[in-house]
């Protein structure tokens, strides 16, 4: 029985050894590059506050839970020092500056996105959110981007508009827009029908790969999504000009979520008023796709 | 972002992959112990309550399990979850599943014992209690060894189905960064992390196994 506690000891031991070595790697790097470890440090501060947030409420400002999917840049994504950062989780932390909230980014997986909401684990999905199409499932906001479902091409595939996607294997992130929109009967299914495969992915990465390698011929994507993607992997992919569609992105809440929905609706306008809005989309680089404007 | 800023991503995201393996094993190895009594159990009912139980976890996805354990109470009972309840919703779903395979590993250990062992230790003098725990569980525990470090190593890679419930162990990290620098590199970076933890692990039990060798 002693061995037994002894190994049940050790193995405790190794995990809490492995904890110390990479928590002083961490403080090592903080002391070697000031900038990052300052950065690094807040990262650390604000995790430490996630973890604590049903334990402490010492202080009296109201959480607001933001989910959203990490891996969506330029809307959502983890920056160069670690932290979360895009275009809505800004946006998002404007609106929490002007109502003196605090904001909990959470990024959640995309497929259990209905669940979080509905069991409240997260208080609205901001996280480039199609509106289209999904009208009456979710509160929401007034729309501030117009998006479009586009086609990327391989540029040496020879596929020049939607039309030549027939007979082809075209991939599409499950449980995306793009997706339903190519299911749609009212949407895109008539074009999808001429497809010889629509295939479905996890992530971009392997989306990208499976084009480069051929085994897939296109793949459909929001063109925000699509710009980053094409400039973070320079030459060889193109956008088709052709649209799918065009859609806006919204704030989704919980249906009968009114209340909240509305204070952040109305920060939205005065966001937009005072040009928040409009910086915002210059740092992210989708200013021509921003809808939410001055009025 | 720097190859040395990914490093130190990861190692972080290891932490609480460490985290969820320790408390894990912490609650699943007492807990396989008690439930392979209750499968051996002479009492019809309890062991047909525990082979049942043994069943359901063996043979549904973790994932899934892991699922109904976070969203079930709000689901079931209108309960509010959210924050803290995340990582004890990981802890319990992982406890409770692996609980079910040690149990079965113990049983094959303990039955494995022969019969003799019980009557000399009775003739000795040896209580029911004592003839357990200061005869036949060393013997088992020696057994057992090799079978356990299957399990424990799986479980090291199973830390990676935390990112259903949005936990951000090591591997959903990899999946950020993978998505955010738009290329593979993290995910090698990430099994080179699950490998030589693994490799520690590994060699730790071999060790306790060659210690375990008296009498030979």
């Amino acid at each position: 029985m002693k061995k037994f506690a002894a190994v049940l000891m050790s193995v405790i031991m190794v995990a809490s050894l492995a904890g110390c070595g990479s928590s002083s790697a961490s403080k090592a790097a903080s002391g070697s590059a000031p900038s990052s470890g300052a950065a690094s440090s807040k990262n650390a501060s604000a995790s430490a506050n996630k973890s604590s947030a049903n334990t402490e409420n010492m202080s009296d400002k109201k959480k607001f839970v933001v989910g959203f999917d990490a891996e969506y840049p330029p809307y959502g994504y983890m920056d160069d020092d670690g932290q979360y950062v895009g275009f809505d989780l800004d946006l998002a932390q404007a609106v929490c500056d002007m109502e003196g909230w605090e904001l909990v980014k959470t990024p959640i997986d995309w497929d259990s996105k209905d669940m979080e909401l509905n069991s409240g684990s997260i208080d609205c999905i901001w996280s480039g959110f199609t509106i289209n199409g999904r009208e009456s499932d979710y509160q929401w906001t007034q729309p501030y981007v117009d998006n479009s479902q586009v086609m990327v091409v391989s540029d040496d595939s020879g596929i020049s508009s939607l039309a030549d996607l027939k007979g082809k294997t075209v991939g599409v992130q499950s449980a995306s827009a793009a997706l339903t929109l190519l299911q749609d009967p009212k949407g895109q299914k008539d074009l999808a029908d001429t497809f010889a495969k629509l295939q479905e992915f996890g992530d971009y990465n392997s989306a990208f790969v499976e084009l480069q390698s051929g085994s897939i011929d296109a793949v459909a994507m929001d063109v925000g999504v699509a710009n980053y993607q094409l400039k973070s992997r320079g030459e060889g992919y193109k956008i088709l000009d052709e649209a799918l569609n065009t859609e806006q992105y919204g704030v989704g809440f919980k249906k009968g979520n009114t209340e909240l929905c509305d204070i952040v609706n109305a920060d939205l306008t005065k966001l937009a008023g005072d040009g928040t809005v409009a910086k915002l989309a210059d740092k992210y680089g989708i200013s021509d796709l921003v809808c939410l404007k001055a009025k | 972002m720097s190859f040395q800023m990914m490093l130190m991503q990861l190692a972080g995201g290891m932490v609480k992959s460490i985290s969820i393996f320790a408390w894990t094993l912490i609650f699943s190895l007492p807990l396989g112990l008690i439930v392979s009594f209750g499968r051996m159990s002479s009492n019809k009912l309890l062991g047909g309550v525990v082979k049942f139980y043994i069943s359901v976890m063996r043979g549904t996805p973790l994932m899934l399990q892991l699922l109904v354990v976070y969203f079930g109470p709000y689901y079931l009972f209108k309960m509010h979850i959210g924050g803290a309840y995340r990582f004890i919703a990981i802890i319990l779903g992982f406890s409770v599943n692996y609980a079910a395979y040690f149990a079965e590993i113990f049983r094959s250990g303990i039955e494995s014992m022969p019969k003799g062992q019980y009557e000399a230790a009775q003739i000795l003098g040896y209580s029911k209690n004592q003839t357990f725990f200061k005869i036949i569980l060393p013997q088992v525990v020696k057994r057992i060894l090799p079978a356990i470090t299957n399990e424990v190593i799986t479980l090291v890679k199973d830390t990676s189905l935390a990112f259903s419930l949005a936990y951000l162990e090591m591997f959903s990290i990899t999946k950020q960064i993978a998505a955010k620098e738009t290329t593979f590199v993290p995910f090698i970076v990430a099994g080179l992390f699950y490998y030589i933890f693994n490799f520690v692990v590994a060699m730790v039990m071999e060790n306790l196994e060659n210690r375990m060798k008296y009498y030979k």
